[in-house]
């Protein structure tokens, strides 16, 4: 087994999350549509997952839509809102760093009409509220802000945020899945208009998510069908999946403050060690206002991919934003947001810990990794030592 | 198979890299070649004696298939007379190694290319540079943007050292005066990068041994083009005379002294 300090990609499921699920694959299997008992049964569990998921955020139970995942919720949150709603106006404001599904969203709402305007972050890759305020128009209909940086971890002010945009009467979505289990996220305090979970990422099943949508926001469905989920997600709701994303919910609801507080000191830990021990090395993203369990670097002279390759060679799995590991081969968007250049955005490593972390990994891995720099440098024409 | 997957081939050369270094004399040639957009930077150094590689080290900034097929490459050409050495393809490079994983054949394999620029420069050795001069396109051409952001994220003059506080500063290089802006602004925000036409910074010695002591980024060969935002400076367009590639950069602040 890999000593796996990549919680950002993928988390295991709980063995508790396990055991909730397990009844309703054969026991209580039925179709919440359903008229008969089984079928009752199966919207039982479902309201009541409702409910508890609905309590994890502070919102009511009806304002939770279940989907396939976070990317499913993000496009109902974006194309639902802005198809919904284009007689209003037909301008969105997204910022520079936000998760991939989001950009390619944009992306796709401009080829049908609409203007996407994106905000840059500082070099910590925070949003400045001013810079959202002076992108918007009497057009504007929606702003999309993730809660925290899913590569760089950074935490937006989205009180701020939200009160811009309250004051000028424009909907706020907010993709909450880098943040969620990590940080208290409550629509009831930070006045988001829709806001985007997935199970995985509070350690519950992959393939289930939900969208929060405040009473009284409207979308239009983007999966028509049998009018489940009020008529916005239609589709056999994935019953076995959403208990297991409210057991989830709920032991996070419990054990939240005190994970976050156990990450977050082998967050510093990490960044203070790497720091101090390995020259012309570098933390991407804000030094406080970050997410507990993300510690991102660059290394000068050297090239994430290759470093990950060498880790793997040592049994730890990570993650970069090299361009080299990715299917388009662009460096991380994010990384470039910040203000870095390609070659020093292709030199970096994130490391994010999670629930079944622990001290002696962190150990392993710091044991390892100014060895791999060395030698990785020793290969490069751009390191130079001093 | 995943198709980023690389071969055994690739991941032995990954991992034990042969003829890693550099090599100098007389009879020693170096090829330069890189992909910047997608990160990968190659020198491959030739010693060349009776028309024949007698000697080969490389260096490589780059992923695991652009390490590999450097090594590989040394492997390939030691020993072969330069007309031999030219006909290595970079299929010939790639199917040595077992294939590269698709996305890798086109930019991170770039050995062949090293091999073929340093062949070239060996026989080229000793002739003059092929008479290029370099010019500065000195300024009263004002940068589009420049204007507009005036006072705005673009000065021409720097009142306290302390407004660049955790400003992403680039700075166009005009001699000593901007090295020595850079060095100062540096201890106000992490982020400074000094952008010259030249190969070379045109300052004192002394100053330029000060500059890399700083995390000052200084950009050879390229100049900005354009200066972007939205009431204030967010990012200006670079262009890089060496590759002829343009790119974006996020800044707050240009400085021009």
């Amino acid at each position: 087994m890999s000593i796996y300090l990549d919680y950002q990609s993928a988390k295991s499921v709980d063995p508790r999350v396990i055991q909730a699920m397990q009844p309703y694959f054969c026991k209580r299997f039925g179709n919440p549509s359903s008229l008969h008992t089984t079928g009752d049964d199966a919207t039982e569990a479902l309201e009541n997952a409702r409910v508890v998921i609905a309590d994890f955020i502070g919102a009511q139970a009806k304002e939770i839509i279940f989907t396939s995942g976070a990317t499913e919720a993000n496009n109902l949150a974006i194309i639902g809102y802005a198809m919904r709603n284009r007689r209003k106006g037909n301008h969105i404001v997204i910022s520079e760093i936000e998760h991939i599904s989001i950009h390619n969203i944009s992306k796709f709402l401009e080829k049908n009409g609409f203007v996407v305007s994106k905000v840059p972050v500082n070099q910590y890759g925070e949003v400045d509220v001013q810079k959202i305020n002076d992108r918007i128009t009497k057009d504007t209909i929606l702003v999309s802000v993730g809660w925290a940086n899913n590569e760089i971890g950074t935490i937006q002010q989205m009180t701020d945020i939200a009160t811009l945009c309250r004051e000028k009467g424009i909907v706020l979505h907010s993709d909450a899945v880098a943040a969620e289990g990590l940080l208290q996220l409550d629509v009831g305090k930070n006045l988001v208009d829709m806001l985007t979970l997935s199970s995985n990422d509070i350690y519950g099943p992959s393939g289930v998510g939900i969208l929060y949508l405040r009473k009284g926001t409207r979308v239009n469905p983007i999966i028509i069908g049998g009018g489940q989920e009020y008529g916005l997600r239609s589709g056999t709701e994935n019953v076995p999946g959403i208990m297991g994303m409210a057991k989830a919910a709920e032991i996070m609801k419990i054990e939240m403050t005190a994970e976050a507080k156990r990450l977050l000191n082998y967050r510093d830990r990490l960044i203070k060690e790497i720091l101090t021990n390995i020259p012309k090395s570098y933390l991407n993203g804000h030094p406080s206002r970050r997410l507990p369990n993300n510690a991102h670097f660059r290394f000068s002279g050297i090239e994430g991919e290759s470093l990950l390759l060498s880790l793997k060679d040592e049994g730890i799995d990570v993650s970069t934003g090299s361009a080299c590991s990715s299917k388009t081969l662009e460096p991380s968007h994010t990384l470039i947001a910040t203000g870095l250049l390609h070659e020093e955005a292709h030199g970096s490593l994130q490391i994010t810990c999670g629930r079944f972390t622990t001290e002696k990994d962190l150990d392993t891995f710091l044991n390892v990794i100014a060895g791999a720099v060395n030698k990785l440098r020793k290969l490069s024409p751009l390191y130079k030592e001093e | 198979m995943k198709s980023t997957q690389y071969s055994e081939k690739v991941l032995d050369h990954f991992r034990k890299p042969r003829n890693v270094g550099t090599l100098e004399g007389e009879d020693v040639a170096v090829g330069r070649v890189g992909n910047p957009v997608c990160g990968d930077l190659m020198e491959i150094y030739i010693r060349v004696k009776d028309d024949k590689i007698i000697d080969m080290k490389f260096k490589t900034f780059g992923c695991g298939s652009a390490i590999a097929t450097a090594s590989m490459i040394t492997e390939l050409a030691m020993g072969k007379t330069l007309e031999q050495a030219l006909s290595i393809t970079r299929n010939d490079v790639a199917s040595e190694l077992n294939g590269l994983p698709p996305v890798k054949m086109h930019c991170s394999n770039l050995a062949a290319d090293a091999l073929k620029d340093a062949i070239k420069n060996y026989r080229s050795r000793g002739k003059s540079e092929t008479g290029v001069t370099q010019k500065i396109e000195q300024g009263i051409k004002r940068l589009t943007g420049e204007d507009d952001f005036l006072d705005k994220g673009v000065y021409y003059k720097i009142d306290e050292f302390s407004s660049f506080k955790d400003k992403r500063t680039i700075i166009i290089d005009n001699g000593d005066k901007t090295a020595e802006a850079a060095i100062e602004i540096s201890k106000y925000t992490p982020r400074v990068v000094l952008v010259t036409q030249l190969k070379d910074l045109p300052v004192k010695s002394a100053l330029k041994i000060k500059l890399n002591k700083t995390d000052v980024k200084v950009l050879y060969e390229s100049k900005i083009i354009e200066i972007k935002g939205v009431k204030t400076v967010e990012k200006v367009l670079i262009h890089d005379l060496n590759e002829d590639e343009k790119y974006e950069l996020f800044v707050d602040t240009v400085l021009i002294l």
